[in-house]
């Protein structure tokens, strides 16, 4: 769009930079636009597949990218688009009501149907895979009526469903859509970030210099890449990240 | 800067486009001064404070010890170095003061004659400016909230109460009797605020995760309940029941225009929400860090472009964009928790108050030049007078005559 007349809000630029454009220690993104997409393809490299056998899909938590990008509600509304246009699933991991898994599509699917080879349960999963691409991606849980009247499944299909672990239960009546064998992925994550926020708060006053962090050795809890977790309780705002001379600096916030 | 003033002279721009991107400019400039400063009366925490809407000269505060100040914000001296003074006090010496902490004060939206105060001593007074003394007094059956008058109402005078019971109480001012009732909430109703733009639309915040909205008139409950998950029944943990945080809702303020709400929770969270269809419009703030047990009073600007938020986030005030979400600044001064903020839309200031018993005053510093004039004046006369802006130095008259 051409403007004839500035702004007002883009001559005095939200964030005043007294230092100049560049800020030191921080990787930012610069002032382009917001590319979810690789950022997401990113974070996907550091999640461990061998840890699980391959046997499930790389798994990214929503917050991960806000570590990555300034602006929260710009990656919240490109995550959005990325999902209504069936790329991306979004789940709720169980742990923390904010806490959102997202994984690509075609990677689940793969997982999920190499996960179900030679069971009974195929055809039922298979199925149930097929109406999630076509119409209700962006569906976080699934209600009973939903279940019966536009899928068409029965009670015993919904039962093998919820065995397969496509879907997990939530209360009487609705489900929750999950990725299957994902028990141990939750409690190695959780383990880890415990693991790493001790780290982090047992340093003296409670603060660590990124670069150090990355450098430690991993003690036997943390199984994930220490720079998934980084990213991790970053953009949860368990630690806050400051800029400084010698690179970022991790402080532990207390709550 | 100067873009804009060119722009302006040649009348290429609205006239009010200068005036925003000045107040815009000062905003982004606020700053804890030297020179302002607030009069220190209360010996416990600041509760509330409220500036008058007609002037802006006269501000009120209300504290845990259940004193109420009158403050002059105005500065005659000339000098740029200022404490506000505090006019008159209802103080513990008064025999109509409350008994315990008052939560909150407002001036009578037209004149400065009146002003209403509300306490942990179930009452609620409306009192005289000139006499101090209280023209009226509600009774409650439990702790009083939050009460408030609308700005704009020219066809009612009702003052809107929250308790801790979960009826939303209407006061009539001009009869000095209870009007009705609004029921619907299920726990106690921490914030009560009526619409700037509608005079009968009233938003109503409470401690079992719900924000309600009002129209006064109908008798038969809500309008709406704001929904955080836009009605996206799979993100809710349970599927019933609409709400607007996962936690108690503790404040509540309306934009200048009257268009957003924003609401505050201690989910750690803050919700802009559109207020003609109570949708939520998903701007992610990120942490707002919120452990108030009461209500929390956070402001607005008005005037600028982008909007601010002014939210007391622990010990420190934060300040957001509004559309964005971006976080913009903290400012940072207060030695204990903050509870109260006010923002004034003529001179984009901004007043909070805390447990601390201070009431701080952030100006917007713009001139470096104080420095520099200091050190050549006191070369001229031997610092007879303190460092004048120099646009109200006197290039007029002549030593001469």
């Amino acid at each position: 769009m051409n403007r004839k007349r500035a702004l007002i809000s883009d001559t005095f630029k939200v964030k005043k930079s007294r230092n100049g454009p560049e800020k030191f220690g921080v990787v930012c993104n610069g002032n382009g636009p917001v590319d979810v997409k690789s950022s997401l393809e990113y974070l996907m490299t550091l999640f461990p597949r061998k840890l699980f056998n391959d046997a499930l899909p790389t798994i990214v938590l929503k917050h991960q990218l806000y570590s990555l990008h300034n602006d929260k509600t710009l990656v919240d509304k490109e995550v959005n688009k990325l999902r209504e246009q069936a790329e991306l699933l979004m789940f709720q991991l169980g742990f923390d009501t904010e806490a959102f898994g997202l994984t690509f599509i075609s990677d689940y699917k793969a997982k999920v149907l190499a996960g179900q080879e030679g069971k009974v349960t195929r055809a039922t999963v298979e199925r149930f895979l097929e109406k999630l691409l076509t119409s209700s991606c962006t569906d976080l849980s699934f209600s009973k009526e939903k279940m019966l009247r536009e899928f068409l499944f029965t009670d015993s299909e919904i039962t093998q469903l919820v065995k397969s672990g496509v879907l997990t239960v939530r209360d009487a009546g609705s489900w929750w859509l999950s990725i299957p064998n994902s028990g141990k992925f939750t409690k190695y994550f959780i383990q880890g970030r415990k693991a790493v926020l001790g780290m982090v708060k047992k340093s003296k006053y409670s603060e660590v210099l990124q670069a150090e962090l990355e450098e430690r050795r991993t003690i036997a809890q943390v199984k994930f890449n220490m720079k998934y977790h980084i990213h991790d309780i970053v953009g949860a705002d368990l630690v806050e990240s400051i800029p400084t001379t010698s690179g970022a600096l991790l402080r532990f916030v207390e709550s | 800067m100067l873009g804009f003033l060119t722009a302006r002279q040649a009348g290429l721009d609205d006239p009010l486009r200068l005036r925003r991107a000045e107040s815009t400019r000062r905003v982004f400039g606020l700053e804890l001064n030297p020179d302002r400063d607030v009069d220190r009366i209360h010996g416990n925490g600041i509760n509330t404070i409220d500036i008058e809407a007609v002037e802006g000269r006269y501000m009120l505060s209300g504290g845990s010890d259940g004193i109420i100040v009158v403050y002059d914000l105005e500065n005659y001296s000339g000098k740029p170095q200022y404490t506000c003074k505090a006019v008159c006090t209802v103080g513990r010496s008064s025999r109509y003061v409350h008994k315990f902490s008052v939560e909150t004060v407002q001036w009578y939206p037209y004149d400065t004659g009146m002003f209403v105060s509300s306490s942990f001593d179930k009452t609620m007074k409306v009192w005289d400016t000139e006499t101090l003394k209280p023209a009226e007094v509600f009774e409650f059956e439990g702790n009083v909230y939050s009460h408030h008058l609308s700005p704009i109402a020219r066809k009612h005078s009702l003052i809107a109460v929250g308790t801790k019971y979960p009826k939303v109480q209407l006061c009539d001012l001009k009869s000095g009797s209870r009007s009705h009732v609004l029921q619907g909430h299920r726990a106690e109703v921490l914030s009560v605020r009526w619409s700037p733009r509608y005079e009968h639309i009233l938003a109503t915040a409470s401690a079992d995760s719900k924000v309600k909205v009002w129209d006064v008139r109908r008798a038969s409950g809500s309008l709406l309940d704001l929904d955080q998950h836009k009605g996206d029944k799979s993100k809710a943990s349970t599927e019933a029941v609409n709400t607007a945080h996962n936690g108690r809702v503790n404040g509540l303020c309306f934009t200048g225009d009257g268009l957003y709400i924003l609401t505050t929770g201690t989910d750690d969270r803050m919700r802009l929400w559109n207020s003609a269809t109570g949708e939520n419009t998903l701007v992610n703030y990120g942490k707002v860090c919120n452990e108030s047990r009461k209500k929390l009073q956070f402001a607005v600007s008005r005037g600028c472009s982008p909007e601010f938020v002014f939210v007391p986030c622990g010990s420190s005030v934060a300040v957001y964009a509004l559309h964005t979400g971006e976080l913009v600044t903290m400012l940072r001064g207060h030695y204990n928790n903050v509870d109260c903020c006010e923002f004034h839309p003529d001179y984009q200031e901004l007043y909070s108050g805390g447990k601390d018993c201070n009431i701080l005053a952030w100006v917007p510093v713009l001139h470096a030049s104080a420095v520099e004039d200091e050190s050549n004046s006191s070369n001229k006369d031997a610092a007879s007078q303190p460092s004048v802006n120099p646009a109200l130095q006197d290039a007029w008259s002549s030593d001469e005559d």
